[in-house]
């Protein structure tokens, strides 16, 4: 996580402008100077200054080495009207003229509020406060000079002018300004409650104002009920609409802050957002009764938030845009509270959090937060049997001794020297284990809340930690063999357990991230055929892992029937389905990547996919930049350079292909074609499969929507690729001669993110004629 | 290394010369005037000096006969805490008018030349995901894409990483101190500021 960028400039500025700065030489990131209060002294260093300057010659840097780039880029250049944001033109006035007392008619007061939701939530989506929000001069009013109390935040500051009082519809803009500013409050509090990327996701820069911070909920509450009141009240002369329209405003408001309330109860979470919906709609239809007031919002109050900070345009996001990110904002907060009524179980969580991760649009950082939290929730963590262990359970000890309960209730023998009892012992070794993992298993959870970008970046980091996790259950696994074998019970634990629950996650991860690599568009269409090869090279080896899970499942299932252990059979039983729709969606994942790999790699031979010339870069070097986030993994998951290139290009290189690859285009029979058929077909058939075995078994029970959409959308993948191979197979039956290069064949890639792929990681290309 | 653009060239009349501190005063006003033309908020004078003044001979000019600048690359390189010893493309920039005619691709190979030259081991650069002239600029040459990067810029714009490998073994250096900061942070080295650094908007493919 870096600094905010808006405290560098603080940083810098002070630096600059304080001549011992030099006693901060050094230090890696400088603290912004505070002047002792009273003790200022003047000195005049101009001519000093002027002299040294002399001495250098323009364009000569003076610089010590924590001057970098960040310091470089944040300076300013005073006197410049781009950057100095003291600086005035001719005419120009300090502060604006806007009188925040001047009573309001109502639909201005709509348009205010309409206008302060729109910048709300152009803050929502990463842009500082400072370019929205506070650049109400209602706002600024309130909270500047800092007020002490709520009393205090007013729209005029001390003594009133005589009859000046503010009117009732300014009270009513008062109070519904002072729950927003709570809003932002709790907003800010609950992001950076979890981790986040500071100006990235999200600016909590408050620009030294206090958001009403120690103000309790109710105060605000009784402000907009006050106010309610207020619009209600039959003295007052308003136009039934507007009056209506303005009660609305203030009631979700209302709804929105108690929902945001970080107090608010684990069971009252999923009550508190679906009044918010109902309300919006009364809003939207009311948006063109508001009337804007010029004036009222105004740059020039960034000079006094920042002096160090360029002035900034206001952030406009049209009020359709704003509500539907509103919109979006409380179905996904309410979508997140769903994750209190799971199934206790990681593997459900986990399914939960991919599917949020993949949500679209995107979730806003503050829904991110709002699920880590949950998340986190002592309640929830700390609810069942260690999540992590359950984890275990459920891959690799069906009904295992290794876990019974019992290992747990054992005393350690009296004296320190006499041996441990077997299954003291177990339990000592599983809970070491447990303890290892913790971390990892965090990390990775705490990876899938993050931005998607974030999300597979940092993916690839939590592979590493689970590599290393990997090298220590393989040694805890050493200790476990042998005391189970001196229990007697070796035949109820299948070979190396715990490794092979790590490597098993681990390798889930590496696909999860190919797969993000599509999505995000990293790939050029002429590495698909190498990445989806690489993917299926992965999830073949998953496949592996699992056979030999599903296998042990099956022994145990027979151990326990053997044994007449009809309690534990159907567990063991029941499990096993887990294993076996892990299994065939691996399948899937595998005849699919592999299927595509082909495709693409017959495309390139058939100049059919744009290939950059690439003149100063040669192919090892970017297959080392590829497969660099995977090439330190143990086991080894990346193919050395050449078998890989002789794979994905079987016919030799794509611009001089051997004869072999016009006898295959050309016979209907060929591998070449009846690889990449056979394939979708047997893709098909396991993903169809796993849909029939249904979303507990798959454990995605809590998000079983999500997951059907996502398995009917790669069925249709598996279709649409069927139905492109045959379209390359036309285009070479109609083929005259033999140059291959110039069937009148295209492909078009379908965009990222705009619902042409009917699965995002999964890209198909369309065939079209040239 | 040829200039791979094949559309015919009217570069010929171009001089392409390489920056010299002692140029300060008659270049570098029209250098930031130049690439301030697509920023919605201007760099410092020191953003500039912070690269020519060290990496001067890593910019690159390319001057008309009556010696108006029609094009600019701005470079750094410099050891990466990663282990590597890493280039970056800080700006780049050609006069809107001179546009397409590939010489862009040219500063842009000449600056890679010169830190081939001095031994880096990758060559680095951000760009915004939806320019995609500077994308297919840098892709064609053999960049590519390593990571996306959420609203990198100050306007909200996501950018893509692209890098270049010089050398194998790059993939697999660490860091000499020894001490990997684990997750990676922004901001520190590149230029994560401002919309459209890479400003070639225009260059058509």
């Amino acid at each position: 996580m870096y600094a905010g960028f808006a405290q560098h400039h603080d940083d810098v500025f002070s630096d600059s402008r304080q001549p011992t700065s030099s006693a901060s030489v050094g230090l890696p990131l400088r603290q912004a100077f505070r002047q002792p209060v009273g003790e200022v002294k003047i000195h005049d260093i101009s001519d000093k200054f002027r002299r040294a300057c002399n001495a250098l010659q323009v364009g000569q840097l003076i610089k010590d080495e924590s001057f970098t780039l960040f310091e470089s880029i944040g300076a300013l250049e005073i006197m410049d009207p781009k950057m100095d944001s003291g600086f005035l033109l001719p005419d120009e006035t300090l502060e604006d003229a806007y009188d925040t007392l001047t009573p309001l008619l109502p639909e201005e007061v709509i348009g205010i509020m309409d206008q302060l939701l729109c910048y709300e939530m152009a803050w929502h989506t990463g842009y500082p406060l400072s370019q929205t929000l506070f650049t109400s001069v209602y706002i600024d009013k309130l909270l500047w000079p800092d007020p002490k109390t709520v009393e205090e935040a007013q729209f005029y500051r001390g003594h009133l002018p005589e009859g000046k009082r503010p009117d009732a519809l300014l009270e009513v803009l008062r109070a519904y300004c002072l729950a927003l500013v709570k809003c932002c409050d709790f907003v800010i509090a609950k992001i950076v409650g979890r981790d986040y990327f500071e100006e990235e996701d999200f600016c909590t820069h408050t620009y030294n104002r206090v958001l009403l911070a120690r103000v309790p909920l109710d105060v605000f509450l009784r402000e907009l009920d006050a106010a309610a009141d207020m619009m209600e009240d039959t003295e007052l002369e308003i136009d039934c609409a507007l009056r209506d329209a303005i009660i609305s405003r203030l009631s979700f408001r209302r709804d929105f802050l108690r929902a945001l309330d970080l107090d608010c109860p684990l069971e009252h979470l999923s009550t508190s957002w679906p009044p918010i919906l109902k309300t919006l709609t009364s809003i939207s239809v009311t948006q063109q009764l508001g009337k804007i007031v010029p004036g009222s919002f105004s740059t020039k109050i960034q000079r006094r938030l920042a002096s160090t900070v360029p002035p900034r345009p206001i952030v406009e996001l049209e009020f359709k845009d704003a509500f539907e990110k509103l919109k979006q904002l409380c179905i996904d907060s309410e979508e997140a509270t769903r994750f209190t009524t799971l199934e206790p179980d990681p593997l459900e969580y986990q399914s939960f959090l991919f599917a949020y991760a993949s949500r679209s649009p995107t979730p806003l950082p503050y829904s991110r937060s709002y699920l880590a939290t949950l998340l986190f929730h002592p309640q929830i963590l700390n609810a069942t049997a260690s999540l992590p262990l359950t984890d275990v359970r459920t891959l690799v000890f069906p009904s295992s001794t290794v876990l019974d309960p019992k290992n747990w209730a054992y005393s350690p023998p009296r004296n320190p020297l006499a041996p441990k009892p077997h299954r003291l012992q177990l339990a000592l070794l599983i809970d070491e284990f447990i303890e290892r993992v913790g971390q990892p298993y965090l990390d990775f959870w705490t990876a899938l809340g993050q931005n998607t970008c974030r999300l597979r970046r940092m993916m690839t980091h939590v592979i590493t930690a689970w590599d290393q996790l990997q090298r220590d259950a393989a040694s805890v696994d050493a200790d476990l063999m042998q005391v189970i074998t001196a229990l007697g019970v070796r035949n109820e634990v299948m070979e190396s357990p715990l490794e092979v629950w790590v490597y098993h996650k681990k390798l889930w991860m590496v696909e999860k991230c190919i797969l993000l690599g599509f999505e995000q568009d990293i790939y050029l269409p002429d590495e698909y055929t190498g990445m989806y090869h690489f993917l299926s090279l992965i999830v073949r080896k998953r496949r592996v892992v699992l056979g030999s899970v599903l296998a042990h499942f099956s022994m145990r299932a027979t151990q326990l029937d053997d044994a007449k252990e009809h309690n534990e059979a159907p567990g063991v039983t029941d499990g096993a389905l887990y294993i076996a729709s892990l299994m065939k969606e691996a399948e899937g994942v595998q005849e699919l990547s592999a299927a595509l790999s082909s495709f693409y790699s017959v495309l390139l031979y058939l100049n059919a996919l744009p290939t950059p010339p690439r003149p100063i870069s040669t192919e090892e070097l970017r297959y080392e930049l590829r497969m660099k986030p995977f090439l330190a993994l143990e086991p080894p998951e990346v193919p050395d350079f050449l078998s890989f290139q002789n794979t994905i290009k079987p016919y030799g290189p794509y611009d001089d292909p051997g004869p072999e690859l016009l006898a295959q285009l050309k016979h209907d029979q060929s591998p070449l074609w009846t690889n990449i058929e056979s394939g979708v077909k047997r893709a098909r058939e396991a993903f169809a499969e796993v849909k029939n075995m249904g979303a507990r078994n798959a454990k995605t029970e809590g998000v079983s929507e999500a997951w059907t959409k996502d398995i009917k959308g790669v069925l249709a993948s598996c279709v649409a690729l069927g139905v492109a191979a045959a379209g390359v197979r036309v285009a070479i039956a109609k083929m005259e001669g033999e140059d291959v290069k110039n069937l009148g064949i295209k492909v078009v890639v379908p965009d990222m993110g705009k619902g042409t792929r009917y699965a995002e990681g999964w890209i198909v290309g369309k065939v079209v004629a040239k | 290394m040829s200039e791979s653009n094949n559309a015919p060239l009217s570069t010929d009349v171009l001089e392409y010369v390489q920056y010299h501190g002692d140029k300060e005063e008659t270049c570098l006003p029209a250098i930031r005037q130049l690439i301030s033309k697509d920023l919605s908020e201007p760099y410092s004078i020191y953003v500039y000096r912070y690269f020519l003044y060290q990496w001067g001979d890593l910019c690159y000019m390319a001057l008309d006969s009556s010696s108006t600048l029609i094009g600019v690359v701005v470079c750094k390189l410099e050891p990466h805490r990663s282990g590597t010893f890493r280039g970056y493309i800080a700006m780049l920039a050609v006069q809107e008018a001179h546009r397409g005619k590939g010489i862009a691709t040219k500063l842009v190979c000449m600056a890679i030349d010169a830190m081939k030259e001095r031994e880096a081991d990758e060559i680095v650069l951000e760009t915004e995901v939806t320019n995609t002239a500077s994308l297919k600029l840098y892709e064609r040459l053999g960049f590519l894409r390593s990571k996306r990067l959420h609203r990198y810029y100050l306007n909200g714009n996501t950018a893509f990483r692209l890098v270049l490998y010089l050398k194998p073994g790059t993939a697999s250096k660490s860091p000499h101190d020894g001490m990997g900061r684990g997750y990676e942070n922004a901001g520190y080295e590149q230029m994560s500021r401002i919309d459209g650094v890479m400003t070639d908007t225009k260059l058509s493919p």
